[in-house]
């Protein structure tokens, strides 16, 4: 199921949205013939029930996906689409249609006023704003350039709502995990770029994947590639007993990408040397991924209170102990 | 290039152990500070090793037959995760339940079998590893130890260092040279068991920056071998060491080291020590790379259930594993030293000087930093 899921998604991703693609939508070009193609993929109801019309997957299942939306760096809200649509199915309503961006959780007192990756991409923003989350048309946009391109921060001064969803889903939470797995697809296309090109960048007459002080920094990079992938995916299993993100295992997964995303980041740069300061190299569409999605839905410095308030406030076990019973690999 | 390392969860059936060893745990810890549970497998304990004996746990990975509890490598992940974490003095054991004895089980020929398994298995037979000597450490296969046929036996000369708990232990399991020279490398090297009674073994502790006495230097000086001292056959030494490297470095034993450190701490957080945000934040932290280590850790345990050689993904285990267990006292150091006008307990300041000035061999033993780094980039396809 996981292969058949990445083979596909891997597929569509390659066909659809490769590194010309994904440039030409961050820059003001239209999104509509990959979107289609996602839409066509199934992919968007992945998380709906069975009964509702979708796929009845969890989002364990649906991990490849998003990882295959990183590593492409696909400038459309794949896994926030993906939520969205689960949660009007689960509350009984008819689903917005098209890209949906998520908006970061807001304070019931605050503004109408909000931040959200792929914005520009998305015809309507979900904002959750205290207990109830808004349906709202997507604002205009300032002008392209790199930050704008890839998130923006939009005012309602008079929002009027298509819809609501009262209750249900922890948004944090969610949109947490949709970043995160986008940052681990993402770490994984750096290592494969990075060791590629240290392989064919010649120095000194050699490549420098020849050299020793190369060579560790790439070790170091496969080290927190692999913990990030690790946590992407004990962070997407399910509380126990239920089918829902457990909120403490993508506390530890966001935080620990977050950790890992600023090496990943850094090494990486430091091997393609210029090349990965210019635009034409696609290492800063997937850093750009890494960089902004440390910052949305709450960093390390937020999850890591979280989780550390969650043991000290539990049952007095070790650090083993609440591992073990609360942060465990589970049974997919 | 290594792949994905796909999620994997400890067996039911050795979960179910948990339970039973810290119950165990309850009754036979002996009660011991924290800065000496700190001393985690290097704490020495005969009569704590022969008490777990009994209980059958030594010996994990034996087979029944040599008086081993013929478990599996999860159910062997779960006891060591519980004994580890709770502090407990294993060290007497730990390296022939560990290492010795699945060695003998594999390469020994019957006879050695059955002599040293099943004193292994009662706690009776303690055992030590020959590795490193005075020109030799990382480059492992530069060792001049060496042994030479001598009648139907071996006469053995050279000399070891670093070898842990040499001065307590029965036997060493030693790598030495059989044949040819030291630029044979790879070539020529064999394992023996040697008995450490033997006239012309001379075994001499070295005092460790905290007062204990676990390193030794151990000089060989004419020892007559009987012929079965081989083990395995002769010249396949590296070959036999090498084999079982991915389960030392990818073990529970390689992200609890300052476990003990870290529960000292959280106890005092959840009794009378600063609650701050910072605090709570830095044990989230510790919390996310620990439960993602672990994951990692159980992951490489399961492709070796599989029959596989995870040798990168247990090398990039062990550097993680113990950079966090370098990470525990550094940063906990900084988190008691934020509150100046809060005077930690004694037990967790004992601790912490102990887990921090220790905490560089952490990256040492089992292959350096700089080591596993050249093999995950092997792995990886750079040399």
């Amino acid at each position: 199921m996981d292969d058949l899921l990445a083979n596909s998604a891997g597929e569509l991703f390659t066909r659809a949205c490769p590194p010309e693609v994904a440039r030409a939508i961050r820059h003001g070009g239209s999104a509509a013939a990959l979107w289609d193609a996602i839409e066509e993929s199934g992919f968007l109801d992945a998380l709906v029930p069975e009964a509702a019309g979708g796929a009845g997957l969890r989002p364990i299942d649906t991990l490849p996906v998003l990882l295959a939306a990183g590593r492409f760096a696909a400038p459309v809200p794949v896994g926030e689409t993906m939520l969205v649509r689960a949660a009007f199915a689960a509350a009984r309503q008819a689903a917005p249609e098209g890209p949906v961006a998520l908006a970061q959780p807001v304070a019931a007192d605050a503004a109408w006023r909000a931040r959200a990756a792929w914005a520009r991409q998305s015809r309507r923003v979900l904002v959750p704003r205290g207990e109830a989350a808004l349906l709202l048309p997507r604002p205009a946009l300032p002008g392209t350039d790199y930050v704008n391109d890839t998130a923006a921060t939009m005012t309602w001064e008079q929002p009027e709502p298509e819809a609501a969803l009262e209750g249900g889903t922890d948004w944090l939470v969610a949109g947490a995990w949709a970043e995160l797995c986008r940052m681990a697809g993402a770490m994984d296309r750096i290592l494969e770029d990075t060791i590629r090109y240290a392989g064919e960048r010649v120095q000194f007459g050699r490549p420098i994947a020849g050299f020793q002080a190369v060579q560790q920094q790439l070790s170091v990079l496969t080290e927190e590639v692999f913990a990030g992938r690790m946590a992407a995916q004990l962070a997407s299993l399910p509380s126990a007993g239920e089918a829902s993100l457990d909120p403490l295992r993508v506390a530890a997964g966001k935080a620990r990408i977050g950790e890992a995303a600023i090496r990943v980041a850094a090494i990486a740069h430091g091997v393609l040397g210029a090349m990965g300061i210019t635009e034409e190299v696609p290492l800063h569409l997937m850093t750009e991924q890494l960089h902004r999605g440390r910052l949305a839905f709450g960093s390390e410095a937020y999850w890591h209170g979280v989780l550390g308030r969650a043991c000290l406030d539990g049952p007095a076990v070790t650090s083993l102990g609440f591992v073990q019973e609360r942060l465990a690999p589970a049974e997919a | 290039m290594i792949g994905n390392l796909p999620l994997a969860i400890i067996p039911p059936e050795a979960e179910a152990l948990r339970a039973e060893v810290r119950e165990f745990l309850r009754e036979a810890l002996p009660d011991l500070p924290p800065d000496r549970r700190a001393r985690s497998w290097m704490g020495f304990d005969a009569d704590f090793s022969r008490r777990l004996a009994a209980r059958g746990w030594v010996g994990l990975t034996l087979r029944k037959e040599y008086g081993g509890a013929a478990l599996g490598p999860f159910a062997r992940y779960v006891i060591v995760e519980e004994l580890l974490a709770a502090g407990a003095p294993v060290s007497a054991h730990w390296i022939g339940d560990r290492q010795s004895g699945p060695l003998i089980q594999r390469f020994g020929n019957e006879a050695q079998r059955q002599f040293h398994l099943p004193r292994i298995s009662r706690g009776e037979s303690f055992f030590c590893i020959g590795m490193s000597e005075p020109n030799t450490g990382s480059d492992l296969a530069s060792v001049t130890t060496r042994a030479v046929r001598d009648g139907d036996g071996w006469r053995l000369n050279g000399r070891k260092i670093w070898t842990t708990n040499a001065h307590h232990s029965h036997y060493m399991i030693a790598l030495v040279r059989s044949s040819g020279v030291p630029a044979d490398r790879h070539k020529g090297l064999s394992q023996f068991i040697v008995d450490l009674s033997l006239p012309g073994v001379k075994v001499t502790p070295i005092r460790d920056l905290a007062g204990d006495a676990h390193f030794n230097e151990v000089v060989f000086e004419e020892v007559r071998l009987p012929a079965d001292a081989l083990v395995g056959e002769e010249g396949a030494g590296w070959a036999q060491v090498t084999a079982e490297l991915a389960y030392e470095r990818s073990g529970p034993e390689r992200v609890l080291s300052s476990a003990v450190l870290l529960d000292t701490w959280i106890d005092w957080l959840r009794t009378e020590g600063p609650r701050t945000p910072a605090s709570e934040a830095l044990l989230g932290r510790l919390l996310a790379h620990l439960a993602t280590l672990r994951a990692m850790s159980i992951a490489v345990t399961s492709r070796l259930v599989a029959g596989e050689s995870p040798i990168t993904e247990a090398a990039l285990v062990k550097d993680l594993g113990t950079e966090f267990e370098q990470l525990i006292p550094t940063a906990i150091a900084d988190a008691l030293g934020a509150e100046p006008d809060r005077v930690p307990p004694d037990g967790l300041l004992r601790t912490l000087a102990y887990s921090q000035a220790m905490a560089p061999s952490y990256s040492l033993r089992g292959g350096t930093r700089e080591i596993l780094r050249g093999m995950i980039a092997r792995g990886m396809g750079l040399r």
